[in-house]
């Protein structure tokens, strides 16, 4: 059994790396386009769901960073005149990051409910900036971009183009989907469970609490700044949307949709959402509403989510092929 | 699991696709508009218009042998949402024909996804001048007026009018900003003996206008300017008139005959102005015919925002006539530079920014009309496009190579 799973599990792998490598010559291009969109939300989902399900904080924030990663892929294509997607892609994660650091520190000493408030005030805030400023972000109107070819050492990557931009996709946020699993693994990983577990016996034993919870902020932060910066360079076109309070309800839809009890979970809710609003939205206009219906659904009867029912199903097949064996 | 539904939704998806490649060969004119919410009556009369057009194009075989079919997308007003049902209709369904009228931050939008996969977007409603100024691409037309045309056109005729006293109350953000800069901006130009003695730019969804009513009488004004559209422009009118306001209104959307309706009061309307490219009341043949036509398909009257689409459209037909095709490229290029003789007087897409150069419309809103029972426009009156246009140097567009 032991020699066997890490086997079946490489097969896994290779036949997944290989799926998504062959993905621009056997998909169409709507379908993509669709994918692409999908490991994007995918990251997104990620980061939110190691705030909550990871350190069981309640952020009803997150699109804040997630639209100022995106608005500044955007400004900063358009005002440094030459600069690479790459570069700009790096400032916009940075600048998300800053804002990590500075709400963070803002938002430190509370938990629990005035933390979800607070962080929902701040996005509030984040979503007036972009309204008002209008020079800046565009306003109502956003902000178009024309990003330009990306000149790497083998060949040439132009994002206006459907598989170039899937590719880039693929490889830069599946290293970062990759570090967070990683990342779940390490001392600080763990550190942030205990945070989530016994936030008071964590201190106890000399953990500086704070500390822990503004780096994750920063992090997860900053990785949904990248997924905005993605999110920029696929629509060539950001608008207040990038930065609302429905761009949270999204993440929080994913998140809970997918599940929040493992790593997997949010991945599965963004392609699920993803899909499923693509789908819906050929069939009515009033696809929110069943989303809606379906979140209801989710949280009172599988609140584990898809990858929990997932998990469920196989726990039974388990046990049934133990109960056939003697 | 994740794999499984992935596979299962792409099945579906495939199988949708392949039912609907069987249809004989159209072309296919996506019309971007709000068919939900607050914008829905908006969305709904420009595609009416959009839609007698084609019905009238196909009536008479359609364009260069083939049918014009048009598909209606709800935008809801949001770029997102625009974004993501446009480009599943232009990489799955190959479309590649789009317009729109409602709202500047879809035109953003619908604009950059034009350029990116090479497919046509004109505009009969979406009037920031950035539109076809700064943002101006190839792929983007507009077959309406934008903000410094209309009010261009509204300083032109309180200019004539010879008003000394003029006040400004605008919606506090870009759209009103703009239109209320231009505004000043010609009517000094035209008559520098005119002042303006007050202006206001209000938050939006205003829902008390008595002190800026009381602001405007104290002004001592002659007449108001406003850009007001909309809740801000009905309660404007409504609270206006009862307060004692005397001054007439310069307005941009007061030939809106929702508007009037639920204003409902005609006398707070009565002898205000309204401007637009097109209104059912402007005179000539070609207009009379195509009046009498809709109402007589349709059972209502085509108001201002038929209208526009309507001769919108025809437009861009005369421009895959010359084309003799309907490849964006090749329209791109006939459609540059091409007169159109329509029911709202001859249109003249510019090629430098692909700003349609056209003459603006005024007419005074009267009791009587043949048109609706509660008060609406008398007949309209011609500014020229040669006294609101804006030089090519000046719009901001650079790059749109002749």
């Amino acid at each position: 059994m032991t020699s066997q799973r890490p086997r079946s599990l490489a097969w896994i792998v290779a036949v997944a790396v290989a799926a998504l490598a062959a993905a621009p010559y056997l998909l169409p291009s709507y379908q993509l386009r669709l994918v692409t969109e999908g490991i994007i939300f995918s990251l997104y989902a990620v980061s939110y769901n190691l705030l909550l399900g990871h350190a069981g904080l309640l952020s009803f924030g997150h699109a804040m960073f997630f639209g100022v990663g995106a608005f500044a892929t955007a400004i900063f294509l358009n005002q440094i005149p030459g600069i690479s997607v790459l570069a700009a892609m790096g400032l916009a994660t940075g600048a998300s990051l800053l804002v990590g650091l500075l709400v963070g520190s803002l938002l430190l000493r509370v938990k629990g409910t005035p933390f979800a408030l607070l962080t929902l005030a701040f996005n509030s805030l984040f979503f007036a900036i972009g309204v008002k400023w209008h020079t800046l972000t565009g306003g109502d109107d956003g902000l178009n971009v024309i990003p330009p070819k990306l000149h790497l050492g083998l060949g040439v990557l132009d994002p206006r183009n459907g598989p170039d931009i899937y590719y880039l996709t693929l490889v830069v946020l599946g290293a970062a989907l990759l570090f967070c699993w990683r990342f779940t693994a390490t001392a600080m990983g763990h550190s942030v469970l205990l945070l989530r577990e016994n936030e008071e016996r964590m201190r106890f034993l000399g953990y500086n609490t704070s500390i822990t919870r503004l780096i994750l902020f920063v992090f997860t932060g900053a990785l949904a700044g990248l997924a905005g910066s993605f999110y920029t360079l696929q629509n060539a076109f950001v608008s207040l949307d990038a930065v609302s309070i429905d761009m949270t309800t999204k993440v929080l839809l994913m998140t809970f949709l997918g599940g929040t009890g493992s790593f997997l979970g949010p991945v599965l809710g963004a392609f699920f959402y993803t899909y499923v609003q693509d789908y819906l939205s050929n069939l009515t206009d009033n696809w929110p509403l069943i989303m809606g219906a379906l979140f209801i659904v989710m949280v009172l009867f599988a609140p584990g989510g898809l990858s929990g029912l997932g998990q469920g199903v196989v726990n039974r097949l388990k046990r049934a092929k133990t109960a056939a064996r003697p | 699991m994740r794999k499984f539904a992935i596979a299962c939704l792409t099945l579906a998806l495939g199988l949708m696709l392949a039912a609907g490649a069987g249809a004989a060969e159209t072309i296919k004119l996506a019309v971007m508009e709000p068919f939900s919410g607050n914008f829905k009556d908006i969305g709904d009369r420009y595609a009416e218009g959009v839609q007698y057009a084609a019905e009238v194009l196909n009536a008479k075989g359609g364009i260069n042998g083939k049918k014009i079919e048009v598909i209606p997308v709800d935008t809801e007003v949001n770029p997102a949402v625009a974004t993501r049902k446009a480009t599943k209709l232009i990489l799955q369904d190959n479309v590649r024909h789009f317009c729109g009228g409602t709202g500047s931050s879809v035109a953003g939008a619908m604009e950059a996804l034009a350029d990116k996969h090479n497919t046509l977007f004109f505009t009969y409603g979406m009037a920031a001048a950035s539109l076809t100024g700064d943002k101006c691409n190839r792929n983007f037309f507009r077959t309406c007026a934008n903000t410094d045309m209309q009010s261009y056109a509204l300083a032109t005729w309180v200019a004539e009018q010879g008003f000394k006293k003029v006040f400004c109350i605008a919606q506090d953000y870009s759209f009103g900003q703009e239109a209320v800069a231009a505004f000043t901006k010609k009517l000094k130009e035209l008559n520098p003996q005119a002042e303006i003695v007050g202006q206001v730019m209000h938050p939006m969804g205003t829902k008390d206008f008595a002190p800026y009513v009381s602001q405007i009488i104290s002004s001592g004004a002659e007449v108001v300017f406003t850009s007001n559209w909309g809740n801000d422009l009905t309660l404007l009118l409504k609270q206006a008139q009862p307060m004692g306001l005397k001054a007439k209104f310069a307005g941009y959307y007061l030939n809106d005959e929702l508007m009037i309706n639920a204003v409902a009061n005609d006398q707070a309307v009565i002898g205000s102005v309204g401007a637009e490219i097109y209104m059912v009341s402007i005179p000539g043949q070609a207009n009379q015919e195509f009046v009498e036509g809709f109402k007589k398909a349709k059972g209502f009257y085509p108001t201002w925002l038929r209208g526009k689409a309507y001769a919108a459209t025809m437009f861009w037909a005369e421009a895959l006539k010359k084309a003799g095709n309907d490849k964006v490229d090749d329209v791109i290029k006939a459609w540059e530079g091409l007169t159109y003789d329509g029911p709202a007087g001859k249109w003249t897409m510019r090629a430098c920014d692909h700003q349609v150069q056209q003459p603006v419309w005024i007419a005074e809103i009267v009791a009587k009309n043949p048109y609706f029972s509660h008060a609406f426009v008398g007949p309209a009156k011609m500014v020229a496009s040669d006294k609101i246009t804006t030089p090519c140097e000046q719009t901001g567009c650079k790059g749109l190579a002749k």
